[in-house]
């Protein structure tokens, strides 16, 4: 097996040389910027291109690459002169990423100016073919704007747990999406504290005249879920039908095959779990968890109460 | 590495200006570096040197040497190697790779390898207040997105059976990736299939296989709800009580019709095709909502809540 770092380095070099060859007088700085080279590495990789070249190998049969005063210099590698198709997992990469930010509505004029040109690459026949929905929820256009601006909001949030509806003002740091849905992170003021709000559980969101200062550097914007002391846990095993929730809950796996697995759910509202539970039905099985077991007898017995059973 | 870098250089050097398929022998008589004392230390370095090549995209392709078809050698075909050049500039590329940095599929953000072979960016840049994750597996995607960019078919176990299916499009909505197009048995027939369910992915041999209908738009194919999802069977009444009801008008398509009763509450009536995703949005609102009908759906639901109770 050749190691990772060795395609990384050819797959650069391959993508440095044509470049260099389509802009002879480049500066050593230009090339390292636009491939992400240091001086030294740049320098190593062109003195290896310097002893390859064609069968025969001898002065008129390698390539000619070096640095001369501040300018890279390829020469004899007419070979080279084309980059290397993209794989299709680059190209859906790229323009999947193009794509999903225009459909949020941003991105500057460039972005679609060069996925159009990607498409007509990439998609000659259908353009049509590939979308990218991130299927925005109304408000996260104002909470993006009260983000990037600093404003504080007063939101109205209806909690996904437990269900309760609350008021408090937020500081959105930074706005987000996964698996299809949206969230912000902000500085709950009444928590004191950092939270994450699920987009589509805010009803309302007001500024309230203040403004605040941005951490300098926001947490990573994702939906961390650390297990807390206060959190309920339930071990359940999952039958054959149910073994997709392990790829959508954060989860422990504890044992188990294709059949039959064991996982460790922890969660701050038990009744997270006690859903998840009565949804599943006879293909999942709670092992333990006194508390999600009453959440779950409660849940069913109101469900059950409102359809007059 | 260093040998393995100059090898390969000098391998695709020569694969790149020859023109003609070149049996392993030549190779390992022509190529620097390749001149192994042992046919097991060449064959070894050379499998590793091929698979290094398929790793980095570059198409390697075993032809006949001669019109007899005795002998087999290996080709590069230049017109498949290249990257056709998109024209795009500077300020495009810059903007690509910042919607990289933004955007991970499977948690993962794109590496600079396309950029860098789109003619490079600078790397960095702001980071705006944005971030999506756009879920799945890459590979199984990256197969598929070939299948679509080059009409093959595909191949897929999905829901307990095999499907052969001609992908017209790919997307992704609602946190999943969806391919869309009719099955081989019955072309008439627009489908959109969930990757994540998909296992076992296979492409045909050849491409443009099929022809995708002029007017096809990949989006309409999809449901704008879960429940949605496979086509209309039947209509849920359902109420929601007046504290939630703006959550639930909220998640509705504009193919729901929902009106409010003078009580607060809202009454809607909802297609649903995918009985489990409807459940499962039911329970998110615990006891404050009630689907009234049909029965077969009311009674379902009940049975499903009720299925622990002695």
């Amino acid at each position: 097996m050749s190691s990772p770092r060795t395609a990384r380095r050819l797959s650069r070099l391959l993508a440095m040389l044509p470049w260099v060859i389509a802009n002879p007088g480049a500066t050593v700085q230009e090339v390292c910027e636009r491939f992400g080279y240091t001086p030294r590495q740049l320098t190593a990789d062109l003195n290896l291109v310097f002893v390859c070249g064609l069968p025969g190998y001898g002065p008129g049969d390698l390539m000619v690459a070096y640095i001369d005063d501040d300018e890279v210099v390829v020469e004899m590698a007419d070979y080279f002169s084309s980059a290397v198709r993209l794989s299709a997992p680059e190209a859906l990469t790229l323009l999947a990423a193009g794509m999903a930010v225009l459909s949020s509505g941003q991105g500057p004029t460039a972005l679609r100016s060069g996925v159009a040109k990607l498409q007509t690459l990439l998609l000659p026949e259908s353009a049509e073919a590939l979308v990218v929905d991130l299927a925005e929820p109304g408000l996260v256009g104002e909470l993006r704007k009260a983000a990037a601006d600093g404003t504080v909001l007063h939101i109205v949030y209806t909690a996904i747990g437990s269900g309760a509806t609350t008021e408090r003002d937020i500081e959105p740091w930074t706005v987000f999406s996964t698996l299809g849905n949206w969230y912000v992170a902000a500085h709950c003021r009444l928590a004191d504290g950092e939270r994450v709000f699920r987009i589509d559980r805010v009803q309302a969101a007001e500024p309230i005249g203040e403004s605040f200062t941005p951490p300098a550097k926001p947490p990573p914007p994702v939906v961390m879920y650390s297990p807390g002391v206060d959190d309920v846990v339930a071990t359940i095993r999952l039958g054959p039908a149910a073994q997709w929730i392990t790829e959508y809950y954060p989860l422990e796996v504890l044992e188990g095959d294709q059949d039959s697995t064991l996982v460790r759910f922890s969660a701050s509202d038990p009744l997270v779990i006690a859903r998840l539970l009565l949804r599943l039905g006879d293909t999942a099985d709670l092992i333990d968890g006194a508390e999600v077991d009453a959440a779950q007898a409660d849940l069913r017995r109101r469900i059950l109460a409102r359809y007059g059973n | 590495m260093q040998n393995v870098v100059e090898r390969i250089l000098n391998l695709l050097a020569f694969l790149l200006t020859v023109q003609r398929p070149v049996s392993a022998d030549e190779i390992r008589m022509t190529v620097g570096g390749y001149d192994q004392s042992s046919d097991e230390a060449f064959r070894r370095m050379f499998e590793r040197d091929k698979d290094l090549l398929r790793q980095l995209g570059i198409p390697l392709e075993l032809r006949p040497t001669d019109a007899w078809e005795v002998e087999h050698g290996y080709v590069v075909p230049p017109d498949e190697y290249a990257l056709g050049d998109p024209g795009l500039t500077d300020e495009e590329r810059a903007a690509l790779w910042l919607a990289a940095q933004v955007v991970r599929i499977g948690g993962q953000a794109a590496g600079p390898d396309a950029l860098f072979k789109l003619g490079g960016a600078p790397v960095g840049g702001t980071v705006e207040p944005l971030a999506a994750d756009l879920g799945a597996e890459s590979e199984l995607l990256g197969d598929v997105f070939l299948a679509v960019s080059e009409r093959r078919f595909i191949g897929f176990d999905y829901r307990g059976s095999r499907r052969q299916v001609a992908p017209y499009g790919l997307v992704h909505r609602r946190g999943h990736w969806y391919v869309v197009g009719p099955e081989q048995a019955d072309l008439s027939v627009v489908k959109a299939f969930r990757l994540d369910r998909s296992d076992d992915l296979r492409l045909s041999e050849n491409a443009n296989q099929f022809e995708r209908p002029a007017d096809f738009r990949a989006s309409d194919a999809i449901p704008q709800a879960p429940w949605e999802a496979g086509g209309d069977d039947l209509i849920a009444e359902v109420v929601f009580d007046a504290d939630l009801a703006w959550w639930a008008r909220r998640q509705m398509s504009g193919r729901a019709e929902a009106r409010d009763e003078a009580d607060g509450t809202l009454r809607a009536s909802i297609p649903v095709a995918n009985v489990e995703a409807f459940f499962a949005w039911m329970l998110s609102f615990d006891d404050r909502a009630e689907i009234i009908g049909p029965d077969s759906l009311r009674s379902g639901f009940v049975a499903r809540i009720g299925g622990g109770t002695e």
